[in-house]
């Protein structure tokens, strides 16, 4: 009943603090400032999706222990319940995605290896 | 970075001049002048009778989850009235131009709206529909019923839900500004890709179409976290899971679906307005990017949205034909697994709204037996629901009539889906009429239920039934007006013609054109009986009873007619899975409380309703690219959240005394009730 009357004791709230949600800040951006960088270069195809999705899992993860400070705790079970089952959706969308654009692009514009290096970049 | 515009700008004023209001259009002049009476109207008569505070104080900054319902209803049907007059300005425009020695008028080639602005009118047609009438509507009535279903006080967060509400009403009055001041988007209210984009589509239509779908989706996802929050948390005790009302149990399946589908359109327009703000190039046809990826996108939020409308639309069924079949609803376990299963398997199907993307005939299998499944867990809804009419004692009041041609509706439109499921059909009649009326027959479905829904709540809420005969005048001359308009949209479809056309080809063609024009017109019909059923319940206001229908079987049914604005005097123990019906079989449904608790509750705020204004100026400042107001906006929105964050109110206590004080003056009303004249309340407190 206390937390009711005090949202700031609630055990949620307790787990933020201003140096983590700065940090969660300041690796976002950073991540999303490296993701950026990597769009405007040339890179072949297979790197560059592996770095933006390498560089959106590293973001996904600051995020949940920095700014969420996710845990197993029973104070965070629905945060938890959550984020397993957005799992299954992240893996049917993604997945399902990449296997429609796939088959699209053998279909429709086959290019030598799926290659971009040689297609101008997103900012051009 | 900013994206060259076509056009002049300044700082002051962004894009935005004089030119942009279309005072040279006498459609939208004599609408500018109809609305501006109405405003007169409603605020004069608001003045007139001293209601402009009781308005602000009881309403627009109430938390209180029912008047919150009652106002996204309100909204919901000044929208889908907006979206009718849409819908039959549209079929008009394509019986007057049909074929080359069609005339034209008011600066059109051909019929009365030349192509331009006949495209705005279709897109302003989808857009309001569903985010701003079906959405609407359905969250209003999740809001006025879901927290009396399970015996709670109000929604977990109320001042998130009144945030909810007004970033909804934010999103409508963009659009609804978009017709005086500017235009609104012709790019259908899927936002055709590239064709949104800012070198193919560079006024501000598609920014207004922008802004108000990415407000009223950022309202919807905060209802569904509360809607949520609100069954997982909030249930009275004694209501285990499968206790719980089968519309509970829909809205919790809906609101899952909204919040895991919500995100991902607000990360495609995020991207569109990257594009059309930044000039990136996520969804343009060269530079690296891929317009379909915005099609994608769009459809994995999309699709679930029909569900997202549709589950609900199932619970009210659920409630109402048990209700009116005088038994239990037949095979409730099913029904609870069978939402489940609609709600997922409506996340794995998206792709089935672009067969025609080239994609293969691997994935295009896929996405056609992943429809067809759908059909499977709504079969077993179809058949509870008749096995629950079954050898019931069934009364056809109007809620009744609505759910049963809603039935219908769910044949003939699942039937047509089931075709058009499978893909190799699908190329056939891709983008056709067909289509528009297979959907159109699904989302009468989700109309008949909210009429029902509405009809059948209507007593709990306002203490008296709307007219029996003038609904069912309404009800009949629907249902007749919405088969001649969409009977024959089926066959035009097969006959080749696509949607979206300001000209039909084809003058052979305007037989069918007439019956659907017809069908138009019979709508205007049950317009008029619709307004005549309100005015008539208005002006006798019959008083109904607690359970308004005779043979209510759950919670909602328990507390008073109308429920005050505690919701229950005591919070109830739940003993059955329909209480209501348990406690008349066990002679218990009049039994009073002996004492009282005293009960929180919260304080009604302005936060929400500014936070909706500075909503509406932010995105009226984005579409105009008025960056300073754009800027300021914003930042008076976070400075609000803030200082909302530092309030230490914390409601207040309604004491045990009060309770029991109102509690006997509604007693005393109730007994009233029951007489065929209802005098006076006053009167009634002098005996």
């Amino acid at each position: 009943m206390s937390s009711h009357y005090n949202p700031l004791e609630h055990p949620e709230v307790q787990q933020g603090t201003t140096g983590r949600y700065i940090a969660a800040f300041l690796a976002s951006a950073a991540l999303m400032g490296g993701a950026y960088y990597a769009s405007t270069q040339k890179l072949p195809f297979v790197e560059f999706v592996t770095m933006a999705a390498g560089l959106s899992l590293a973001a996904l993860v600051s995020q949940l222990v920095l700014f969420f400070g996710l845990n197993v705790s029973q104070a965070q079970i629905w945060k938890g319940i959550a984020l397993f089952l957005a799992v299954p959706l992240f893996i049917i969308t993604i997945g399902m995605t990449v296997w429609a654009f796939s088959s699209l692009y053998a279909r429709t514009m086959p290019m030598d290896g799926m290659v971009m290096s040689g297609q101008p970049t997103l900012l051009q | 970075m900013q994206v060259a515009l076509d056009g002049p700008w300044s700082p002051l004023l962004g894009r935005l001049s004089l030119a942009a209001i279309p005072y040279s259009n006498p459609i939208l002049v004599s609408t500018f002048a109809v609305v501006v009476v109405l405003g007169i109207v409603i605020v004069g008569a608001a003045l007139r009778y001293g209601k402009v505070g009781y308005i602000w104080r009881e309403w627009l900054t109430s938390v209180d989850h029912k008047k919150i319902g009652v106002m996204y209803i309100i909204l919901g049907l000044v929208m889908l009235f907006r979206g009718f007059i849409d819908g039959a300005m549209m079929r008009t425009q394509q019986l007057l131009a049909d074929g080359p020695n069609s005339p034209g008028y008011l600066g059109a080639q051909h019929g009365y709206l030349p192509p331009y602005h006949f495209d705005q009118i279709y897109t302003a047609h989808g857009t309001l529909m569903l985010f701003f009438a079906a959405t609407p509507l359905v969250a209003g009535l999740g809001n006025l019923i879901v927290p009396l279903q399970i015996g709670a006080r109000d929604m977990a967060f109320p001042y998130l839900n009144a945030t909810s509400l007004w970033l909804t009403v934010s999103g409508a009055a963009l659009c609804m500004i978009s017709l005086f001041v500017g235009e609104f988007s012709n790019a259908t209210w899927v936002g055709l890709m590239p064709f949104s984009e800012m070198p193919t589509n560079p006024g501000v239509g598609v920014d207004y179409w922008m802004w108000a779908f990415q407000l009223s989706s950022l309202g919807t996802t905060f209802n569904a976290i509360n809607m949520i929050a609100t069954i997982v948390k909030m249930r009275a005790p004694g209501m285990s899971w499968f206790r719980m009302p089968v519309y509970c149990w829909s809205s919790l399946t809906t609101n899952i679906i909204g919040l895991s589908i919500f995100p991902v359109v607000t990360v495609a327009l995020t991207m569109l307005g990257i594009d059309r703000y930044c000039g990136t190039h996520f969804f343009t046809a060269g530079y690296g990017g891929n317009f379909m990826l915005y099609v994608n996108l769009f459809w994995i939020w999309g699709h679930p949205e029909v569900y997202f409308l549709m589950l609900p639309a199932f619970g009210l069924f659920s409630e109402i034909v048990p209700t009116f079949s005088n038994k239990a609803l037949f095979g409730y376990p099913t029904m609870v697994a069978a939402s489940f299963s609609i709600g997922g398997i409506g996340w794995v199907v998206w792709a089935h709204h672009f067969f025609t993307m080239g994609m293969g005939p691997a994935l295009n299998g896929y996405f056609s037996a992943a429809t067809m499944l759908v059909g499977i867990p709504t079969g077993v809804k179809a058949f509870n629901w008749l096995f629950t009419m079954y050898r019931g004692r069934i009364t056809y009041a109007t809620p009744m009539l609505w759910a049963l041609i809603g039935l219908v509706l769910l044949l003939i439109g699942g039937l047509t889906g089931m075709m058009l499921s499978a893909s190799v059909f699908d190329y056939t009649v891709h983008n056709s009429l067909f289509v528009v009326a297979h959907f159109h027959c699904m989302v009468l479905v989700i109309g008949a239920a909210l009429f029902a829904g509405v009809t059948y709540w209507w007593p709990k809420v306002f203490g008296f039934k709307l007219d029996e005969k003038n609904g069912q005048m309404y009800f009949w001359t629907f249902v007749i007006a919405s088969l001649l308009v969409f009977v024959p949209l089926f066959y035009l479809g097969f006959a080749g013609v696509t949607r979206r056309l300001d000209y039909i080809y084809n003058p052979a063609l305007k037989p069918l054109l007439w019956v659907s024009e017809g069908g138009i017109g019979m709508y205007f019909v049950s317009l008029f009986y619709f307004g005549k059923m309100l005015y008539v319940s208005l002006r006798d206001q019959i008083p109904a009873a607690a359970d308004s229908w005779g043979t209510g079987r759950t919670l909602e049914w328990l507390t008073h007619t109308p429920v005050p604005f505690y919701n229950f005097a005591v919070t109830p123990q739940i003993n059955a899975r329909d209480e209501l019906a348990w406690r008349k079989a066990k002679g218990l449904e009049g039994v009073q409380p002996t004492q009282y608790v005293p009960i929180h509750l919260p304080n009604n705020t302005a936060v929400p309703v500014i936070l909706g204004a500075l909503a509406t100026i932010f995105g009226f400042a984005m579409t105009w690219r008025i960056w300073w107001l754009s800027l300021a906006s914003l930042l008076a929105i976070i400075v609000v959240v803030i200082i909302r964050s530092f309030d230490k109110n914390e409601g207040y206590i309604l004491s045990a005394e009060d309770i029991a004080r109102m509690e006997n003056r509604i007693a005393l009303a109730s007994i009233v009730a029951e007489q065929p004249k209802r005098p006076a309340l006053v009167q009634v407190e002098a005996h």
